[in-house]
């Protein structure tokens, strides 16, 4: 095999640049190639001519389509399986491989599927593998699914960056074909921004590699002319490399290009999707060696390779010999034109053929191609003259060839037509099938729309572009409305079908589906397509259907008696091509919320903690001293000062004449006659009277309350003010401020003397500034709201000051309690010492049914308010009797259970622990659970399941755990 | 003005929301109303050519201030402030202030970006001293103030390749045919709720962003990202007064 043997000499192939020579290997193997290059053609210039190995019966095949469109060129990359290779364009040191293989790409031993083939009829899995009893699941499932799927993924592959951009258009032309070139042009002209859109690296479509005429040049300069007026054009965007893979409601298209997925919004859409070509169905027809005309003239002009030595075409329409003169001309021996018509229709390109002497064969067919060695190229192809549609005569000849070019017909590209509601017809008169019923501002143009001949393709395109402008309130000239195709009639053979006794005539190349296939399942009763589709799974590989559908649509309306057009095709649903994951996840954003003071916590090796979207300090200090750390911070804050940042509360101004009747209807507590200068306890619960969040209403002024919220709960509560306040209408305003303010609770026995060093202007002393006191004054120059609370149990100060001055406080304070022995605590400790306290976290303490009788609130509910949200539900809840209530619990020794460990009793779930700790004031396990309404008294005991399914006992005790008296927070 | 000494952040108790950033590319600081604000980043003549490319200035030190509520867009105009009747427009003010009316009862008011205009401090000062309501009873609505200089960080986009770079964080079509100067979107930008408006310079497109003070240094690590592929990058000052 000589380096690029295949590859035609001088400048032929329009993508690849000579000067740029390209390494690479396929299954192991180093091969040549040209920079522009597929995978692909590359390999096809090397004479590489098995490409992969087919799904179920490990068939070798080769180039079907060049044109992306088929699974035969699924090829291994070392990160990324199921690379089309007729589509992924080469690169200096590329390792490809081939896939679905056991041994090696040529010497596949799962080839030996293919001779029990006869015994794996379709859905026979359906009717064989499901008795006896269970062995399904047990025996052949795993056997199946370890058979199925292609490629393997790389797990351990880099991580490629993929992201996603929105954009906009009056008019979005997909496909850069004539007619797409054409309505782009038309629409542009008459001032519609454009954005034209190609999968291929290059504008142009079958201009860059079909044959127009005779001579062979028409295309080429027709390509070069409306190219360069397209690049004159400023209003057309020109999009190439880019998939529009499917069609959303109001033109809203995904667009792939690399690893980028631009989601395009277009006011109007042409369609110039043109059409994909149909291989015919024979015995082999689908080894290495058999393609599609098409294919051929891609490698030719396209990437400059000759596409064999020796070539048999096989024609239904005047395309055909337009193939069989471009593979002359590249030098091949072309050893017949085997022409499906009886009596075709003279052309130019046929008077050229003959000039040249070449053997036609009109009213004949390929009936079957001859297997090379190893199934690995064909030999030849036997030829007989049709005696009856789908049937020769019998007298075959056989043809020696190594390429079986077919060029028998189109179908529509229609996917994105229908995935907008489009029906698909067919016309018996010309076998083809049309588009009819596309969605408002969708124009179809050229060969989607069947429109074959070029001219009326130019045409056509015009023709869109003119009703797309027109649509966007453009005015585009005259053009007629509707484009005459002299050729639209003779492009699809009606019948290119030769089905044989002993199969191996495929309809569908994904999934090995011959003839008869399709045949059994309409002979089974599955003669709706749908059905079809699910029992046989014709349709449902990679290509989805689409060198399948028409084949299928006929027989089986051939087997049942009805019209091509009665049996369609099967639903199409975006994607319209495989797409990765990657660019469907595209960059991904994640918001995160850091507080003022976040960089000083990392600075004293904070371990950080998520509370929803914020970071928060969980302890500080290395994770082997965890523990350790918690508890030398719990104990600091306990006997000396502790200092922690609670920026991430929620924080709401709730301001206006009517705020405190606000406050009354969405909270529990009664905040009317709340004194200006108090905070007071907040609880909030739904229509069903579940609690739902805590906080404090800070009473600044008459008309002004600062309200707080938990952490992961404020979004909530700030919506949920502003829909009840949408109905009852009081004169009051609700502003989130939670980001506004950063938080520093500043606690312990020596809080009040450090606090005073920085603070000129607020009376600390406890007879001034009493426990639920809020103030207003400047720490350490800075202004702050600052509130007497207790949650951790001493005495402290919550400080409220501007995010922006959040950080500065936190090192004054530092730097003023240093002398005292200051310490910032985390989280974990704030949590031990509000356990301490018997304080609730909702959410941790509290679950969806939680109600304020459980959990001992019952002190936080207003007995002479009209109304609050929930109040009547409580009413009627607390009628019943308690099924659970929210107890504290100690336990003795080593045994710690976890939250959610279950408390039984009698055997039967009571309850489960919500909060757990030990406690280093205590020196004992402390918790809280919800236990049967009957043990929920001080002196009880109740039984929680461990982890570990060991049973320990705990002992109710009085709430809170630590300074009952509650002295410690008050003095 | 850049011959203004330069300072540290931590000089000063108000910072910026993202100086650590700032800092780690290179900012140069200048003092602003009481904060350091990036006044280069060490490449003056580079960042004025980048301003008119693609370019990110941070100005969450920067003076701004909001109402909302009923009443607010009566009582700023009885204050003098130019009002725009629709929402989601902006007007500029006298000395420079921009007036962004987000809803029938909100606006929020940017001070210019060299910092000279008066107008957020004197609104404030303005309400905080009219009477409060219990002692003018009836009441006038007149709206209430919102720190929108804490809870929003401002940065300034600005360059040719703005809007390219936002639709990759964006869906509103931010192009200037169908986004006119002066125009605000409230919209989704990079996962999180942001206020953007576009203000252009000296002819130059450019985009005030308003975010969550608390997510001002995930976004603009956002942006940053998104305006590599457009050579773009962090701006100080001085590249903003180049465009005039």
């Amino acid at each position: 095999m000589s380096d690029n043997s295949f590859r035609l000499p001088g400048h032929a192939g329009l993508l690849i640049d000579r000067a740029r020579p390209l390494g690479f290997s396929f299954e192991g193997r180093r091969y040549r190639g040209f920079a522009g290059d597929t995978i692909a053609s590359a390999l096809a210039a090397n004479g590489v001519r098995v490409l992969s190995r087919s799904f179920k019966y490990h068939r070798p095949r080769g180039i079907l389509t060049m044109a992306g469109q088929d699974a035969n060129t699924l090829v291994q990359l070392p990160h990324e399986p199921n690379v089309l290779a007729d589509r992924r364009v080469l690169s200096e040191g590329l390792e490809v491989m081939g896939q679905n293989y056991s041994g090696s790409l040529e010497r596949d031993r799962g080839a030996a599927m293919g001779l029990i083939a006869r015994f794996l009829p379709v859905g026979f899995y359906y009717r064989a593998l499901y008795r006896p009893g269970r062995i399904w699941e047990r025996v052949w499932e795993p056997i199946v699914r370890k058979s199925a799927g292609l490629g393997k993924v790389s797990l351990d592959g880099p991580r490629a960056y993929h992201d996603k951009t929105y954009a906009f258009c009056d008019l979005a032309v997909v496909g850069g074909g004539p007619a797409g070139l054409s309505a782009a042009l038309t629409a542009a002209r008459a001032g519609a921004r454009v954005v034209l859109i190609d999968e291929n690296p290059v504008l142009g479509g079958a201009l860059g590699y079909a044959r127009f005429d005779a001579e062979g040049a028409r295309g080429e300069a027709l390509r070069r002319e409306l190219i360069a007026a397209v690049q004159a054009e400023a209003k057309i965007e020109v999009m190439t490399d880019a998939l529009c893979n499917g069609w959303f409601a109001d033109n809203y298209l995904p667009v792939i290009r690399g690893r980028r997925l631009t989601k395009l919004r277009a006011k109007e859409l042409v369609l110039a999707s043109g059409c994909i070509e149909q291989p015919a169905q024979f015995r082999n027809n689908d080894l290495p060696g058999v393609m599609l005309g098409s294919a051929a003239q891609r490698l030719i002009r396209l990437y400059g390779v000759r596409p064999g030595r020796r070539a048999v075409v096989m024609t239904g329409n005047a395309e055909g010999y337009g193939v069989a003169l471009d593979l002359l001309e590249a030098g091949l021996e072309v050893a017949a034109v085997v022409d499906l018509r009886t009596a075709p229709e003279e052309t130019a390109t046929m008077a050229a053929l003959a000039a040249r002497g070449l053997r036609v064969l009109s009213g004949h067919a390929v009936v079957e191609a001859c297997p090379g060695p190893g199934n690995r190229g064909i030999a030849g192809v036997l030829i007989d003259s049709i005696a009856a549609p789908g049937r020769g005569a019998g007298q075959s000849e056989r043809v020696p060839c190594d390429l079986l070019a077919m060029s028998v017909g189109y179908t529509p590209t229609y996917q994105l037509a229908l995935q907008g509601g489009a029906r698909l017809d067919y016309d018996d008169e010309t076998a083809l099938f049309s588009i009819t019923g596309q969605p408002a501002h969708m124009h179809l143009a050229g060969a989607v729309r069947g429109v074959h001949d070029l001219e009326a393709v130019l045409a056509d395109g015009r023709r869109a572009g003119r009703r797309a402008a027109e649509a966007l309130g453009l005015q585009a000239g005259s053009e007629p409305d509707e484009t005459t195709d002299a050729a639209a009639g003779g492009v699809n053979h009606p019948w290119p079908i030769f089905p044989h006794p002993k199969g191996k005539d495929f309809v569908d190349f994904d999934e090995d589906l011959q003839v008869k296939d399709i045949l059994n399942a309409a002979a089974d009763g599955y003669a709706e397509l749908e059905l079809v589709k699910r029992f046989s799974t014709v349709g449902m590989g990679p290509s989805q259907g689409r060198h399948s559908a028409l084949a299928t649509a006929r027989l089986i309306a051939s087997a049942t008696g009805r019209r091509v057009a009665d049996i369609g095709v099967t639903t199409a649903r975006p994607p319209f091509s495989a797409e990765t994951l990657g660019v469907l996840a595209g960059r991904g954003f994640e918001p995160e919320r850091l507080t003022a003071m976040h960089h000083r916590h990392l600075e004293r090796g904070a371990q950080m903690m998520t509370a929803g979207l914020w970071w928060r300090p969980a302890y500080y200090g290395p994770p082997e001293r965890r523990e350790t750390c918690i508890a030398e911070e719990a104990a600091a804050v306990r006997g000396n000062l502790g200092l922690i940042d609670v920026s991430t509360l929620g924080g709401l101004e709730v301001r206006g004449p009517d705020a405190a009747e606000f406050l009354n209807r969405v909270y529990t507590f009664a905040y009317a006659k709340q004194p200006l200068g108090r905070s007071r306890y907040l609880l909030m619960t739904n229509e069903a009277g579940t609690v739902i969040d805590d906080g404090v209403a800070c009473r600044l002024r008459e008309d002004h309350f600062y309200v707080t919220a938990t952490t992961g709960g404020v979004e909530r509560v700030y919506r949920s003010m502003l829909w009840w306040n949408a109905q009852w209408r009081l004169e009051v305003d609700i502003a989130n401020v939670t980001a506004a303010y950063a938080g520093i609770n500043i606690a312990g026995p020596k809080s009040r003397e450090v606090l005073a060093a920085l603070c000129e202007d607020v009376d600390l002393s406890a007879g001034a500034f009493p426990y639920m006191g809020v103030r207003e004054g400047r720490v350490a120059g800075i202004p702050a709201r600052i509130l007497r609370v207790g949650f951790v149990g001493e005495l402290g100060y919550e400080l409220h000051v501007p995010a922006s001055q959040g950080e500065a406080l936190w090192d004054a304070l530092l730097a003023a309690g240093e002398a005292a022995g200051i310490r910032p605590f985390g989280v974990e400790a704030q949590r031990i010492l509000r356990l301490e306290k018997g304080h609730i976290i909702i959410g941790q303490d509290t679950d969806a049914m939680s109600f304020p009788h459980e959990i001992d609130m019952v002190w936080a509910i207003g007995k002479k308010k009209p109304f609050f949200v929930g109040g009547r539900s409580i009413q009627l809840r607390a009628r019943r009797a308690l099924a659970r209530k929210l107890a504290g619990f100690t336990l003795e020794g080593e045994a710690m259970p976890g939250e959610s460990n279950l408390v039984l009793r009698d055997g039967a779930m009571a309850g489960f622990v919500t909060s757990v700790a030990r406690s280093p004031a205590l020196g004992k396990t402390i918790g809280l659970a919800y236990v049967h309404p009957e043990d929920a008294a001080p002196g009880k005991t109740i039984e929680i399941k461990l982890d570990s399914g060991a049973m320990v006992r705990a002992e109710i005790v009085p709430l809170p755990f630590y300074d009952p008296e509650n002295a410690r927070q008050e003095m | 003005m850049s011959d203004a000494p330069a300072v540290s952040p931590g000089d000063f108790p108000r910072r910026s929301f993202l100086y650590r950033t700032l800092l780690a590319a290179g900012a140069r600081f200048v003092e602003r109303h009481g904060a350091a604000l990036a006044e280069d980043f060490g490449a003056p003549e580079a960042e004025a050519r980048r301003a008119r490319g693609m370019g990110l200035a941070e100005l969450s030190p920067l003076p701004r201030t909001g109402f909302k509520g009923p009443g607010t867009a009566e009582w700023l105009k009885a204050q003098g402030v130019a009002v725009p009747d629709e929402s989601n427009r902006a007007a500029r003010q006298e000395d420079g202030a921009l007036a962004l009316r987000l809803g029938p009862g909100e606006v929020m008011v940017l001070g210019d970006l060299a910092g000279r205009s008066g107008l957020p401090a004197a609104l404030e000062r303005a309400w905080n001293a009219a009477p409060l309501p219990p002692e003018t009873s009836p009441a006038t609505p007149r709206g209430f103030p919102v720190p929108r200089a804490e809870t929003h960080a401002w940065f300034l986009a600005t360059g040719q390749d703005a809007p390219a770079m936002f639709a990759k964080l964006c869906a509103v079509d931010l192009r200037p045919s169908g986004f006119p100067d002066g125009a605000i979107a409230q919209t989704s930008l990079a996962r999180m709720t942001g206020i953007l408006v576009r203000d252009d310079r000296g002819g130059v497109p450019a985009y005030h962003v308003l975010a969550d003070s608390a997510s001002a240094a995930y976004l603009w690590a956002c942006l940053i990202d998104a305006m590599s592929e457009f050579d773009g990058g962090p701006l100080g000052l001085s590249a903003l007064r180049s465009l005039g």
